[in-house]
């Protein structure tokens, strides 16, 4: 019981974000007969709160040990994910009130979605339970699958959202019975309790197969290759700012379950931070063929996307397998550079998206021909697009390059050059698809005379937080490290 | 003093973000005098380091360090920038050159709607080239050597209404990251070998450790792969020809005398990495000499004014890569600093005969196309209408002809000389035959263009005049840099000390030993430089005799294959896309046959895949992957169709694609195991 | 007593069919009756494992947990189908293939 109660003290971001629930709910409720345009006012305004709280609260250095009778770590991974958790949700939020998709929707259920999803990404993220990890992911999972379908008139989004949760639910009951045969191997559901009966006595054939079967089930959460099926479909067919918080929020808590399993569950860490292998299978082998496989099919499916949303969906799947790179190094650095590459994420894609949606706003297509001349309409939407795409591409003096660079040099480090230059031919391919995008926006004719582009107030204030990191983002590798020093401190490590 | 060395390249930075933001507001005026303004203030700056500092006693070996913060702590990388002599000189031809042009600027763009822009940009690539020269560590040096290149890709495409310049855009960004795709990777190389990515720190680890080969070759060819891109080498050379689509100052100041230089710089910062891998450097100098010569037998018929000039910079390039290959960093430092007088010059001589060609093509009614301004079958004569861009340009092509005492003359022979006396007869021959080359092909442009009668036609000619000072001004101090740069290097034959070479041989050799200088024989050098301004002095005569009364006698050629293989450069570019197509073809047809028996064969089964079209041709038709850009493009345009394609929509397809990849996986794991 | 291998093959088995049939049928709401299978054959795992390991009872409240979140999830997917017939008048998954390439 004390623990339980000392528990709820470092519990707060969720608490509050729990909080702002509830209270959504009934302003919700209270609010039906209101105005749409008040009652959005409202809702926004008391979710943006309950976001900020949760942020606010959420920053700071982590308070180490576990939660829950060891059912959450509150270590330095979650510690770093949380804020970005309820950032990602607090620019999806500022996105939907632009987002011509979700013009004169109710947002009652969409805040409250939205509040769920946050608070169990970083539930997911501090999972060192399968329990744990099992209840976050579905949770996740099941609000995703609402917010994709949230325009339930419309054919594209019941189409996504189907395929989305049959897809989910596939792979999560398929990790299901992994996990349920890694519980009979082990006879606990602890991670640290599994890493000490692997450590004790291997495993054999079985743990194989439960290593795919959870590999599904993660893998479905990244987007990696062959999981990926659902990623361009669902993207394209979701409305603009739940595709954005996909692309970030999830793909992020799935990267931390993954750290959670493979380095806490089925490796120890060894001499110099490292790790090792566990249990008589070596699957450093098995991530290094899904990242390597992940990057080659996202960047080459790229090439010849016509509609945006796609492209960005194979882009997403592509830095999936280029974050996997970090995961193969098996180290504390590989750690790390997930992490960075996960906070960089944050602002380029958001980015790329935002600049999706306002373009949206305006040609009410997301084809690629309708980015067509936008240099003339808006030299400034052009310009941050580019700072965007050119981060994505990893090139200096971009933050891309940060997160591409401290990846392949975990990957280097642990004597996987190669991997690294796998990699670094990848980032070439991406330029194709990339560049093709700021090619259309600048140089191809649009349809005749197209008025300017007015930016809202909003707009403006959206672009610049997402732009700033961009750019200066360079000169910060000493602030980065310190995030990903933070990060590298897992429950056992500190 | 020292704690000003930052302000050098910040200046430039700073004059690029207040035109970029505010630009449109300001004015050209106003805009032109920030743009030039900051450039000027980063010049007086590194003279006034360059004669505090350098021109004292021991000056060579000065140095003015200055770390502003830490900025990598992992990899031990700090936020750092050197300047010793080597930087000097690169700093000085970057601001000094720079400065010049951005006056020339003001002049040419003067009537263009983008003129801040214009010269945000233009500030900007002065603020990445003064970091990646001034950098002391590789990072530093990586990130402005990607900055510099982004520059030229939003120069390149300046006009991007024009389909060609969008285009030639495309191609340099795309072709530049295969180049720097090698160099990033011998960036890691060397932090897994050395721990370091200070230059000093690892010239000086070479140096004491007397490492040989291995890593260190395979650094020192990673790192060329990059200078190849970045400085137009074979076979990574095709996108500067094009890139002459940006306007002419551009030209002058990115795609001749600073960035297309980096590679150089770059190779001669490594000199003791290099040195103690011999295998690399045998590549350097095989490449540059095969580029110098291949580059100027394109340039021989081109009719072109800037294409011309183009291919001359990469065959220029050339002679700088032999110089460095043949271990002689120096000589190939000094060719670069005379090459961004002489090279600068022409390019802004001819950037003011196209501007008055458009002008008086303007005035007098006509709409040609604008290549037709740039055709010198359409000049002649100029010299009567444009005595002052007439006679620099004269200067200047005296100058890269190679005729004492200009310039060109010291810095070309000297490459010519050591290559020779390290023993590489072949590529010496091949050098020498370059030589000829570029004295007769440089006449033949001035011969058209500014001697003979105009071939324009009556009405244009009256509108022909000199281009303003703001444009001539810097043409001529360009002029008389292209006669006095060499005087900085007058071999000790001639009575010189090789000042520019004792100058630099602390900072090549950093951290290690100058290799021993090798006994004197001067009469065999007499000989050879003899034979070298004899070979320059044939060339022109051999333009002379053929193009005085002629001016556009080539067309007669027109029958004569080897004419029509120069005049298409080589057909290199249709070769790439010939081969290209066929890989398609065959690449296609495998992978099509993969899917058809493997894929569709297994999906067939439990689910219906709903077709893509697999027309080939159609791939090509789409444009989505530049034609032109080369075979791997289509490649794997080809793969991406059939990627596309297993994305099928159905849910049960991908379910069974899912589950076969599962075993595939299991059953790779268990074999691992 | 029923030994634990016999469990085992049971849930292996019930995993198989569902796995069959989630590749075969065409009916959306059949494929979700066979993702409940998968679900199903894992809590038979977790009881079972738990049953004969001494001490680990946490297998059953995992079970109970699955179950209640198998449910919720079996809610959102019926009233997604229901979404989409309104829309198509059908539940065929071959039809729902707008969205591909």
């Amino acid at each position: 019981m004390s623990d339980a109660l000392a528990s709820l003290g470092r519990f707060l971001p969720e608490l509050l974000l729990m909080g702002a629930l509830a209270v959504v709910i009934v302003a919700d409720l209270a609010t039906q007969a209101w105005s749409l345009a008040r009652s959005r006012n409202l809702l926004v305004g008391l979710t943006l709160a309950g976001l900020g709280a949760a942020f606010v609260a959420s920053l700071g250095e982590p308070g180490g040990g576990s939660l829950f009778a060891s059912m959450i770590a509150d270590d330095g991974l979650l510690g770093v994910l949380r804020p970005l958790f309820a950032l990602t949700a607090i620019f999806t939020l500022l996105f939907s009130l632009r987002a011509k998709e979700l013009d004169g929707a109710r947002m009652g259920e969409m805040v409250a979605l939205l509040l769920t999803v946050t608070a169990a990404l970083m539930w997911m993220a501090g999972s060192v339970n399968l329990v744990m990890i099992y209840l976050s992911l579905e949770t996740v999972s099941v609000a995703s699958y609402i917010m994709v379908g949230y325009r339930s008139s419309d054919r594209l989004s019941n189409e996504a959202s189907l395929k989305y949760i049959l897809f989910g639910a596939v792979s999560t009951g398929v990790m299901l019975f992994g996990l349920s045969l890694l519980y009979g191997l082990t006879g606990t559901l602890d991670l640290y309790g599994v890493r000490a009966a692997l450590a004790a006595e291997d495993a054999g054939p079985a743990l194989i197969l439960v290593l795919l079967l959870v590999a599904g089930g993660i893998g479905f959460k990244i987007a990696a290759v062959p999981f990926h099926f659902w990623c361009p479909d669902v993207y394209t067919g979701a409305s603009t700012p739940v595709t954005a918080f996909l692309s970030v929020g999830p793909k992020a808590a799935g990267f931390a379950v993954l750290i959670r399993f493979f380095y806490s569950g089925i490796a120890q860490p060894g001499a110099d931070g490292t790790f090792a292998a566990v249990g008589g299978v070596d699957w450093q082998g098995l991530i290094i063929v899904l990242a390597v496989v992940t990057m080659t099919l996202g960047n080459v499916a790229a090439l010849l996307q016509t509609n945006m949303k796609r492209l960005l969906a194979y882009s997403s799947i592509a830095h999936a397998g280029t974050i996997l790179i970090g995961a193969a190094a098996l180290s504390s650095e590989g750690i790390g550079a997930i992490v960075t590459y996960l906070v960089i994420y944050l602002f380029m894609n958001l980015g790329a998206f935002l600049v999706v949606i306002l373009v949206h706003r305006v040609t009410g297509t997301f084809e690629l021909e309708g980015y067509a001349g936008f240099w003339k309409r808006s030299p400034l939407l052009t310009v941050a697009m580019g700072i965007f795409l050119f981060s994505l591409m990893g090139i200096p003096p971009f933050a891309g390059f940060f997160a591409k660079l401290y990846v392949f040099a975990a990957a280097v480090e642990a004597e996987l050059g190669w991997l690294a230059v796998v990699g670094v031919l990848n980032s070439a391919v991406a330029a194709f698809y990339y560049i093709k995008v700021l090619r259309i926006m600048a140089v191809d004719p649009g349809d005749g005379e197209l008025p300017a582009l007015r930016f809202s107030r909003l707009d403006g204030a959206l672009l610049l937080a997402l732009v700033t990191p961009n750019v200066v983002g360079i000169l910060f590798g000493g602030a980065l490290e310190q995030i990903s020093e933070i990060a590298q401190r897992l429950l056992d490590l500190a | 003093m020292n704690s000003l060395l930052w302000l050098i390249p910040a200046i430039p930075g700073l004059g690029a973000a207040v035109n970029g933001l505010f630009g449109r507001h300001l004015g050209k005026r106003a805009s032109a005098a920030i743009a030039c303004g900051s450039v000027a203030a980063s010049f007086l700056l590194a003279l006034g380091f360059f004669f505090t500092r350098f021109l004292a006693e021991g000056g060579a070996s000065a140095r003015v360090e200055q770390s502003l913060f830490e900025w990598i702590p992992s990899m031990g990388v700090e936020w750092a920038y050197r300047l010793d002599s080597l930087s000097m000189v690169m700093t000085l031809v970057v601001t000094g050159i720079g400065l010049l042009i951005h006056i020339y600027s003001v002049g040419y763009m003067s009537h263009d709607g983008g003129f801040s822009r214009f010269f945000a940009y233009l500030n900007l690539f002065t603020f990445f080239m003064l970091n990646l020269v001034l950098g002391a560590n590789m990072l530093l040096l990586f990130i402005g050597w990607e900055g510099v290149g982004l520059c030229s890709y939003l120069l390149i495409g300046f006009w991007f209404e024009r389909p060609a310049a969008a285009q030639a855009g495309k191609k340099a960004f795309i072709v530049n990251r295969i180049g720097d795709a090698g160099f990033i990777l011998a960036v890691f190389l060397t932090f897994v070998t050395f721990g370091t990515l200070d230059f000093y720190g690892v010239m000086g680890e070479i140096a004491s450790a007397d490492m040989q080969g291995g890593v260190l070759t395979a650094i020192g060819v990673l790192l060329f792969v990059g200078a190849a891109g970045k400085s137009a080498q074979i076979p990574l050379y095709v996108w500067l020809p094009d890139a002459m689509e940006g306007p002419t100052p551009v030209s002058a100041l990115i795609h001749a005398a600073t960035m297309v230089t980096a590679g150089v710089y770059m190779v001669a910062r490594s000199g003791v990495l290099f040195s103690h891998a011999p295998a690399a450097l045998a590549l350097v100098a095989t490449v540059g000499a095969l580029t110098a010569i291949f580059a100027a037998t394109i340039a021989l018929f081109q009719t072109d004014i800037k294409k011309v000039l183009a291919y001359s910079t990469v065959s220029q390039l050339g002679y700088m890569f032999l110089g460095a290959g043949v271990g002689a960093f120096a000589a190939a430092i000094f060719h670069l600093m005379t090459h961004a007088f002489f090279k600068a010059c022409l390019f802004l001589g001819s950037g003011s005969v196209i501007h008055a060609m458009e002008h008086a093509e303007h005035a007098s009614g006509g709409h040609r196309h604008y290549t037709e301004m740039q055709d010198m079958r359409n000049m002649g004569g100029l010299l009567r209408h444009m005595p002052r861009t007439g006679w620099t340009f004269i200067v200047a092509t005296i100058a890269i002809a190679g005729i004492p005492p200009l310039a060109g003359f010291f810095s070309k022979d000297e490459i010519l000389w050591k290559t020779f006396e390290h023993g590489h007869f072949v590529l010496w021959g091949i050098a020498a035959a370059a030589a000829v080359m570029t004295a007769f092909y440089m006449s033949r442009q001035v011969i058209m263009t500014f001697l003979g009668d105009f071939r324009g036609g009556a009405a244009m000619e009256k509108h022909l005049h000199e281009s303003a000072p703001s444009m001539t001004v810097p043409l001529v101090i360009l002029a008389a840099g292209s006669v006095v740069a060499g005087f900085v290097g007058v071999p000790s034959a001639l009575g010189g000390s090789y000042r520019l070479h004792t100058f630099l041989e602390p900072a090549i050799y950093a951290g290690g030993q100058a290799p021993p200088a090798m006994p004197h024989n001067y009469a065999l050098e007499y000989a050879l430089m003899a034979l070298s301004v004899a070979l320059a002095a044939a060339g022109i005569w051999f333009a002379w005799r053929r193009y005085r009364n002629a001016p556009t006698r080539d067309a007669s050629l027109a029958g004569s294959g080897a004419y029509r293989l120069l005049l298409n450069k080589y057909y290199v570019d249709e070769i790439y896309d010939a081969t290209a197509v066929n890989g398609t073809l065959r690449g296609g047809e495998g992978l099509y046959r993969l899917d058809q028996r493997v894929v569709d064969g297994a999906v067939n089964g439990s689910a219906r895949v709903t077709m893509l079209s697999a027309d080939l041709s159609d791939l090509s038709d789409r444009n989505v992957v530049d034609r032109a850009v080369n075979l791997v493009a289509e490649i794997l345009g080809a793969a991406s169709t059939r990627f596309r394609r297993l994305q099928s929509g159905l849910f049960q397809s991908y379910a069974l694609l899912m589950l076969l990849a599962v075993v595939l996986l299991a059953g790779a794991l268990v074999l691992w195991s | 007593m029923i030994p634990l291998e016999h469990y085992l093959i049971v849930s292996a088995a019930l995993f198989s069919v569902g796995v069959f049939g989630i590749l075969t049928r065409r009916n959306a709401v059949n494929v979700l009756m066979c993702i409940e299978l998968i679900f199903n054959s894992a809590n038979i795992n977790l009881v079972a494992f738990s049953r004969f390991i001494e001490g680990a009872l946490g297998g059953q409240v995992f079970a109970l947990l699955v179950i209640v979140v198998a449910a919720c999830e079996a809610a959102v997917a019926l009233a997604i189908v229901m979404s989409l017939y309104r829309i198509t008048k059908q539940v065929n998954l071959d039809k729902a293939a707008e969205l591909k390439g």
